[in-house]
């Protein structure tokens, strides 16, 4: 589908939202409320349907949308009264806008002279209105005026470059008459209120021929008179081109007409530019340098035509770097003006170009059909209320599926079948639902470039930024809440990380450093990824701060992922002098809160002198999580699947003790530290300790964790509910859920429980 | 170099496709809002090159949008661009005794809206 069906079918939607508003506004007028909101809005709702007809050449709506319009505005200021007759001719024209779009939409003409007889009341109502105006003859302009319809083409540019038989250059013959000009120009205090700038005027002034400038500054006073927001400069500008007209340097001044004094002369012909009738493509002769740059022409309509279009853009006049250097003194700029009148032709020429996309402008030949994806825009709430119920479903659906031990399979075939087609579809509910949530992350990625640009600026690094996967979806809610962080992470990268660029010479390296954002899925996760290859974290003075700060004990010794860990720590910073860009190394520990709070985690590996990567794991949906279902004590705990390595009967686990007191487990001749859940959450527990199992969780990182529970039940899926929100955050807690037979289970916070037992072992 | 950043104030969301799809096919950044309202909170904690707004939008339109804007202080010389029908000169007048830096005329060339932008952004 090209780009301008998908506009089309965007105001389609558009349209039959307006001409509901339209529909609910008029029940309130005809039942008396004729404020001057309700007013508003209707003018506003036929404005918007006129706008966005003209650009799709809709000609019949929008003539009727045009006159209709100006009775709308003849009534919202009062001109006409908004009387009983007229509300009944309004609702008569809403239809009438309703069947002219239906027209357009599906290609079904209507009657030339459809809505004929309201457009002439229209008229008869507001030249009423005329008649009684004291100014008594003022002609009613707005009627006669024709609201042209500009056919607006998006690839027309592009699709003109691609068809040189298109020859642009059939353009009305030029009079190439030469052109001296002189501007003066004074500014005033207002030009610039407005945010206009002389310079840019200039650089546009520049792309339209030869130009000098001289600033007359001797208005300008002795610094003690000297008033910051007065204006005291005015310039002088010669501009030198072949058919260069007034109206087209008065364009330039198009904005700031009123806002200055300009005088724009014409000096007469300058004889360097008295080129023989030097009609582009007919000038074979002439000087040598021109012609070949002319043949050229030829040869190359797209190039020149590029070179066309982008001269207005153009900074100011590359001085002629012809080969042939003895040609008159012609420059680029002043060639780009040779050539000028394709760049309009180009112009006039798209709709034509691109007919067959752009159906036609009038519904009685219209060929505008398929309008393609529709769509409708939902309140957000509503969306969550289908996405809380469907995790419901899920987890109702998980229910019954548990229920069905062996002897009722063998029974109840029929039965189990059902229910695993239940599964499947709800598993496909689930996943649209979640996909209606979801939005690419490019909207969160899209605020780090200044970011980055303006960081590299005030450290004086040089830094790139380059991202990935800027498609990948995530939920909304995940995406609102990323942005905090991941600028925190950014900034981190850009003032700690990239090194200024001779200490990156110095190490070899290249002077521009890299900060890497990309983002992708991983399963049932997100990661997204902030890497630098900047100087890595300098561990030995990020454990003595935290030793300094008690974060670490000195009996501790954490290993070097454990130090890199050690920037998320709460109060923690490393930055010796404070830096205005990072803060004070509150930062780092509010990204890793934001972070949890969505049921994310955050690792950060760093490669000293090479480069730190930070990773944020965070979960593809919010509502719905798969989890082991555990008991501790009597109570029903869940650990999230995705964090789970294996389970182990304790019976067959090798705990050691160490001197503290505590335990470890041993794995695979690794050592991990033991929590019991039931001493953690100070629950009683009857069950054998051999009979109990360790469940292995790894933690952020490649960090393990045993937890000690009395048994396993089972896997499912659960919905999440906050505790926050709902009672308060409690430690080693990530949130509550309420399981199929209707008990409330709490879901275990693994990367939280690791995080206390740190600081435990620092106090 | 970065992508300039743009802020598109409309309440047509066709409009706003379309703007956008100009926009970001010309290399720059473009944020949507759906009247002024919506305009100044972006403003509030995003930066921008330039403002292109709508005069007609319900809860804020265009003109006191583009009042508020330049009385924040901070955003004295920041483009606005207004977009207006080409019957509506008197809109025009209303829009840059605002403070509005220039207009566009709907419906908009493409090509033209690229070439006004530049005419006033660095």
């Amino acid at each position: 589908m090209s780009d301008l069906d998908d506009f089309k079918a965007t105001y389609f939607d558009e349209c039959s939202e307006l001409l509901t508003e339209l529909e609910e506004q008029f029940a309130a007028i005809e039942a008396g409320e004729r404020d001057a909101d309700r007013l508003n809005a209707v003018f506003r709702a036929i404005h918007s349907i006129k706008g966005g007809a003209g650009a799709f050449g809709f000609s019949a709506l929008v003539g009727f949308a045009h006159a209709y319009e100006t009775l709308l505005d003849y009534v919202r200021d009062g001109r006409i009264e908004m009387s009983d007759d007229v509300v009944t001719l309004c609702i008569r024209a809403n239809d009438i806008v309703a069947d002219h779009v239906k027209a357009v939409q599906t290609g079904d003409a209507l009657p030339a002279d459809y809505g004929m007889d309201e457009k002439v009341r229209f008229d008869t109502l507001a030249r009423g209105d005329a008649a009684e105006d004291d100014e008594g003859g003022e002609p009613l302009d707005e009627f006669d005026i024709e609201f042209v319809p500009v056919m607006v083409n998006f690839d027309a540019v592009a699709d003109v470059d691609e068809d040189p038989a298109n020859d642009a250059f059939d353009a009305p013959p030029m009079t190439a008459e030469p052109g001296h000009w002189e501007i003066n120009f004074r500014p005033h205090q207002a030009l610039y209120a407005r945010a206009n700038d002389p310079l840019l005027l200039f650089r546009e002034l520049a792309a339209l021929g030869e130009m000098s400038v001289r600033a007359i500054v001797g208005d300008i006073p002795p610094l003690s008179d000297f008033e910051p927001f007065a204006v005291y400069c005015s310039w002088e500008i010669t501009l030198i081109a072949p058919a260069l007209t007034e109206a087209m340097i008065r364009e330039v001044f198009e904005f700031v007409d009123g806002d200055c004094d300009i005088s724009v002369l014409q000096l007469g012909a300058d004889l360097a530019f008295d080129i023989p009738e030097a009609a582009p493509a007919a000038a074979p002769v002439a000087e040598p340098g021109l012609s070949d740059l002319l043949a050229l022409a030829d040869d190359e309509v797209e190039a020149l035509l590029d070179f066309a279009l982008e001269a207005p853009a153009a900074a100011p006049p590359v001085a002629a770097e012809d080969p042939a250097g003895e040609a008159p003194a012609l420059s680029f700029a002043a060639l780009a003006e040779t050539i000028k009148p394709s760049a309009p032709a180009v112009a006039r020429r798209a709709p034509e170009v691109l007919k067959p996309v752009a159906p036609a402008a009038d519904p009685d030949d219209t060929g505008a059909r398929s309008v393609g994806v529709q769509s409708i825009r939902v309140d957000l709430d509503k969306v969550d209320r289908v996405v809380n119920m469907v995790g419901e479903l899920v987890i109702t659906q998980s229910m019954l599926t548990q229920q069905m031990d062996e002897t009722l399979r063998a029974r109840y075939t029929e039965l189990v079948r059902g229910l695993e087609v239940l599964a499947q579809t709800t598993r496909g509910l689930q996943d649209s639902v979640m996909a209606i949530r979801a939005q690419p992350v490019k909207s969160v990625f899209s605020r780090m470039p200044r970011l980055v640009r303006e960081l590299a600026q005030k450290t004086g690094k040089k830094i790139k930024l380059e991202t990935i996967g800027e498609n990948t979806e995530i939920d909304k809610t995940v995406i609102e809440q990323l942005s905090d962080p991941l600028t925190h992470m950014v900034r981190n990268s850009a003032d700690h990380g990239i090194e200024t660029p001779d200490k990156r010479a110095a190490r070899g390296k290249g002077e521009i450093g890299t900060i890497r954002l990309s983002a992708e899925q991983a399963g049932g996760n997100i990661l997204i990824i902030v890497e630098d290859d900047g100087g890595g974290i300098n561990r030995e003075r990020v454990l003595a701060v935290a030793r300094d700060k008690g974060i670490v004990a000195p009996d501790v010794n954490p290993s070097d992922e454990q130090i890199d860990q050690l920037i998320f720590a709460p109060g923690f910073s490393t930055a010796s002098e404070v830096s205005d860009i990072s803060g004070r190394g509150v930062g780092m520990d509010v990204v890793l809160s934001n972070i949890k709070k969505i049921g994310g985690s955050v690792h950060v590996r760093s490669w000293t002198g090479k480069g730190t990567r930070m990773t944020l794991r965070l979960p593809l949906t919010l509502a719905v999580l798969d989890v082991m279902l555990v008991k501790v004590g009597d109570s029903p705990y869940v650990v999230p699947l995705s964090s789970i390595v294996e389970t182990i009967q304790c019976s067959r686990a090798a705990f050691e003790r160490v001197p503290s007191g505590g335990k470890v487990l041993q794995v695979r001749g690794e050592y991990v530290q033991v929590i019991d859940l039931a001493e953690r959450f100070a629950l009683n527990t009857e069950t054998e300790a051999e009979n109990r199992f360790v469940v292995l969780c790894e933690a952020e990182g490649s960090h393990k964790v045993a937890l000690i529970v009395d048994d396993i039940i089972g896997q499912q899926q659960v919905v999440i509910k906050s505790l926050e929100e709902n009672f308060e955050r409690v430690d080693g807690i990530a949130g509550g859920t309420i399981l199929g037979d209707g008990n409330v289970a709490l879901i275990v916070d693994v990367q939280g429980l690791k995080t206390t037992l740190m600081h435990k072992t620092a106090a | 170099m970065t992508a300039l950043r743009v802020l598109t104030v409309d309440d047509s969301r066709t409009i706003l496709a379309m703007l956008h799809h100009t926009l970001s096919n010309a290399g720059f950044e473009v944020l949507q809002a759906e009247d002024g309202k919506q305009g100044l909170d972006l403003l509030k904690t995003q930066d921008f090159d330039v403002i292109i707004t709508d005069i007609n939008m319900p809860v804020m339109d265009g003109i006191e949008f583009i009042r508020h804007v330049r009385a924040t202080g901070q955003h004295q010389s920041l483009p606005i661009l207004i977009l207006t029908t080409e019957t509506s000169q008197d809109k025009r007048d209303q829009g840059k005794a605002a403070g509005g830096t220039g207009w566009i005329v709907k419906p908009f060339d493409p090509e033209k809206l690229i070439s006004v932008i530049h005419r006033v952004v660095h």
